[in-house]
């Protein structure tokens, strides 16, 4: 019974990921072959593309998309492996997952309006830049003053000072650059954080380890070690969310949006703005547009490949060179560099952020605003409202449903594990979503959600948000799932328990705080989403994030700053309870069962438990 | 009684082991051999927890009925590792009130004096509410054992159960486990690298070479 309800759930699991994909792409694939009846255009033909080709930006557009996208994900690739190149055997290693943690589950939306906030020419950086330039041209001028300025001077310099500060600014440059920073900024957390779990499988790290050793035995420093014996163990595991990464930087609309050129944008924001605009003929363009889009995400795939291959041939001349360092202080000096980068943006992304949501007025190039008031909290609150709400119960209904889901696929694999074949195509529909680019699915699944339901939007805005969340959700708990030890529930069985007792009173309780991270996760990345909730719910579902993104080119820039904070502290509060919720149950649990107290505390963490059983059975009697 | 009529293991369609053997009602059948031999793969199929890619043909008879396509919940077949594998959310007490059958007991209070009675048994008196992970590793296998008989099993099967305790508390275990087996009348198939624990279990060896 239990066995065959596990088995349904894989089933929809892999209808959820798959049908919504697939059908999407069918639906923008017939409006590009010109098939729209919606308009009256019945006949396929490539009329659509020719158009497409001939209007004067399009290379252009698809040439950004490429660069921001592939540049982006090369230095995020380049720079998380020097920061674990650095790391991965220091003590700090468990600070700097800290640090890049909360950039995680940071919504790329909010991402894009804080560095904006930070870079922009009336920005924090750009006003401490101005303020030095002017005191030290102050202190050079004028020798006698000794250094101290005149509330009467500064006004004088800050009106001089403002259009030099124009120059020279990165934002909405014509090559992308900012985008291009940004997006790595945003990926590199994702791509290390990644590495790291799966450099933490039990299985994995006990084979790293060894390698290490033995790597340091014959003399190879920790970083040459780090990239011939740890790199090549593990990439065959990260290269498919590497994949991932890389069609997202190419196809993503918000920071392209909020950060990028306008003329022309990237593709995917110019097939939002097609598909948006008010000519509904525009929809062919569009979709045409959205099939070049999966194009150009090809291309930086196959470009990445390429690019691999490269890599794996060089590397494996350098492996049998038997050089003893790999450039080890020029790594080291990167590593710590974009640490640095990191730190600093994130102190100036806070104060700046928070500084704005109660200043009263904020002049340039002042360190500090005139005034502080709670207006823009109330304002935004009362906005809000409903936003919230709706993110809330988005996010908890989209989440809970898929660890449920993810939770009943994981134990049929194990009762009833699949045969090579349909676990390999299983794990590539996992990807699925993650592999073709959102802004080209969308839009048809949109067609599609409208011909069959047409007023179920929150079942539709449901739909298109699991299909990103499943993916995280299952990536996450996978790994701990695997990481249980099998044998206890086997133990369990032989003990006379059902697959379902086996399942609830063993699996869960011992996966209790790994399902709590991933349902945090889950909601973080509902909350995050953009493109989908805009359009599956035609705009009728706003969302925190939604809000935020449109009050970028709307309000004031202290409302806007109030967005950002509660985008930012959502999916941290969401991680919080599922921090705090585990370890509180526990200390419960702990202090009903002994009032001794002074027994040490063992945690959730298996591995660790088992190190701490090892200890004891090897050092203790009865 | 266990009785193994021509069992045969196979990997991936391959055979690995064969053989057939019987265990008659408090007796401990030793196997020995090289690690892959796949000797920890033929409990499993006895427990019914075999796993992709090994399979297995020949019949498994508990009390001259054959389990071979009962599910492993319904066995009734005991299974102990070398790790205590105490489940650590659960108390002593609520681990080996885990493994009771359902209605063993008419009520809580009886239940939980049952628990007292078996852990008097091997020495550990009131740690019925203890958590788990303040238990030294001689505690945690014995309440493992305590565990495991706890369930009432028609069959026990030992996977190398004493290999992680050092050598003073491996003996003491070792004939606390025999000597409850026995007093119970349990059919046992023991799997082992060590020649003292066939010794101890007196029983007949079986080497798989």
């Amino acid at each position: 019974m239990f066995t065959h309800a596990t088995l349904f759930a894989r089933w929809c699991l892999l209808l959820l990921l798959c049908i919504p994909v697939l059908a999407g792409l069918v639906g923008v694939i017939f409006p590009a072959l010109g098939y729209f009846p919606a308009i009256g255009a019945n006949g396929f033909s490539t009329q659509v593309f020719v158009t497409l080709f001939t209007l004067p930006d399009v290379w252009q557009m698809m040439m950004l998309s490429l660069f921001t996208g592939f540049g982006s994900t090369l230095l995020a690739v380049i720079a998380a492996f020097c920061i674990l190149a650095t790391f991965y055997q220091s003590s700090l290693l468990g600070k700097i997952q800290g640090v890049l943690s909360p950039f995680l589950v940071f919504p790329h939306a909010a991402a894009a309006i804080a560095l904006l906030f930070v870079v922009s020419p009336s920005g924090i950086f750009a006003a401490i830049i101005t303020r030095l330039n002017a005191y030290l041209s102050h202190v050079f001028t004028s020798p006698f003053t000794n250094g101290t300025l005149p509330i009467n001077e500064m006004a004088s310099i800050s009106e001089m000072a403002l259009p030099a500060a124009n120059d020279g600014t990165l934002l909405y440059d014509d090559t992308g650059l900012s985008i291009l920073i940004a997006l790595s900024l945003k990926e590199l957390p994702f791509i290390m954080l990644m590495t790291l779990s799966v450099m933490s499988q039990p299985l994995v790290k006990k084979k790293l380890t060894g390698y290490v050793q033995v790597g340091t035995a014959l003399g190879y420093s920790p970083t040459a070690s780090f990239f011939k014996l740890v790199l090549p163990t593990i990439y065959s595991q990260i290269k498919l969310p590497l994949l991932a990464v890389l069609v997202f930087a190419t196809s993503n609309v918000e920071i392209p949006l909020i950060l990028g050129p306008n003329n022309p944008s990237t593709l995917a924001v110019a097939i939002m703005h097609w598909f948006n605009h008010i000519d509904l003929s525009m929809r062919l363009l569009a979709s045409s547009a959205a099939v070049v889009q999966v194009a150009v995400s090809a291309v930086a795939v196959m470009l990445f490949l390429g690019g691999e291959q490269l890599v794996k041939h060089v590397g494996k001349r350098s492996l049998s060179s038997g050089n003893r360092y790999f450039a080890d202080a020029a790594l080291r000096a990167c590593g710590f560099t974009v640490m640095a980068v990191y730190i600093i943006l994130i102190c100036a992304v806070v104060y700046t952020v928070v500084t704005y949501s109660f200043a009263k007025q904020w002049h340039f190039p002042l360190l500090l605003p005139e005034g502080l008031t709670l207006l823009h909290w109330d304002t935004a609150i009362s906005a809000l409202a409903s936003p919230l709400i709706n993110s809330l119960l988005l996010g908890v209904m989209v989440s809970t449903t898929s660890i449920t889901l993810v939770l009943f696929t994981l134990e049929s694999e194990q009762l009833k594990p699949a045969r090579t074949f349909a676990s390999n195509a299983f794990s590539a529909s996992l990807f699925l979503p993650l592999l073709v680019p959102g802004v080209a699915f969308l839009y048809g699944l949109v067609w599609f959600q409208q011909l069959v339901f047409q007023d179920a939007v929150w079942f539709h805005t449901y739909i298109a948000h699991m299909v990103y969340v499943v993916p995280y959700v299952f990536l996450s708990m996978a790994v701990a799932y695997r990481r249980l030890d099998n044998r206890y529930a086997m133990v369990a069985q032989s003990l006379g328990k059902t697959p379902w007792q086996v399942f609830y009173h063993v699996k869960l309780p011992s996966l209790f705080s790994a399902i709590m991270v991933a349902w945090a996760l889950g909601l973080a990345i509902s909350f995050s989403q953009y493109l989908p909730t805009l359009l599956a719910s035609g705009g009728t579902i706003p969302t925190i994030t939604t809000e935020a993104v449109a009050s970028v080119s709307g309000s004031s820039t202290r409302l806007t700053a109030v967005y950002v904070i509660i985008q930012a502290v959502m999916p941290l509060l969401g991680f919080m309870i599922a921090w705090y919720i585990p370890a509180f149950a526990m200390k419960k649990q702990r202090r009903q069962m002994h009032s001794e107290g002074s027994l040490d505390y063992v945690d959730a963490n298996t591995v660790h438990k088992e190190r701490m059983a090892n200890i004891r059975t090897k050092t203790t009697r009865a | 009684m266990l009785n193994l009529e021509n069992v045969v293991i196979y990997r991936d369609d391959k055979p690995m082991l064969q053989l057939s053997a019987e265990v008659a009602k408090g007796e401990v059948l030793t196997v020995m051999g090289p690690s892959g031999a796949g000797k920890s793969t033929l409990l499993q199929a006895i427990a019914g927890q075999l796993q992709a890619p090994f399979s297995v043909s020949g019949q498994i008879k508990i009390n001259h009925v054959a389990i071979n396509d009962v599910s492993a919940h319904l066995r009734k077949v005991g299974i102990m590792y070398q790790d205590a594998l105490l489940f650590e959310h659960m108390t002593v007490g609520e681990n080996i009130a885990f493994a009771m059958p359902d209605n063993s007991h008419k009520n809580k209070q009886m239940k939980y004096e049952a628990i007292n009675e078996l852990l008097a048994a091997v020495e550990l008196d009131g740690i019925a509410d203890r958590a788990v992970n303040t238990l030294s590793g001689g505690q945690q296998a014995r309440v493992s054992l305590i565990r495991t008989l706890a369930s009432e099993p028609l069959v026990v099967l030992l996977d190398e159960p004493f290999s992680k305790l050092d050598v003073a508390l491996r003996s003491q275990i070792r004939s606390w486990t025999f000597s409850q087996l026995k007093a119970r009348n349990i059919p046992t198939v023991l799997v082992t690298h060590d020649n003292d624990d066939a010794l101890a279990a007196g029983g007949d060896v079986i080497e798989i070479i």
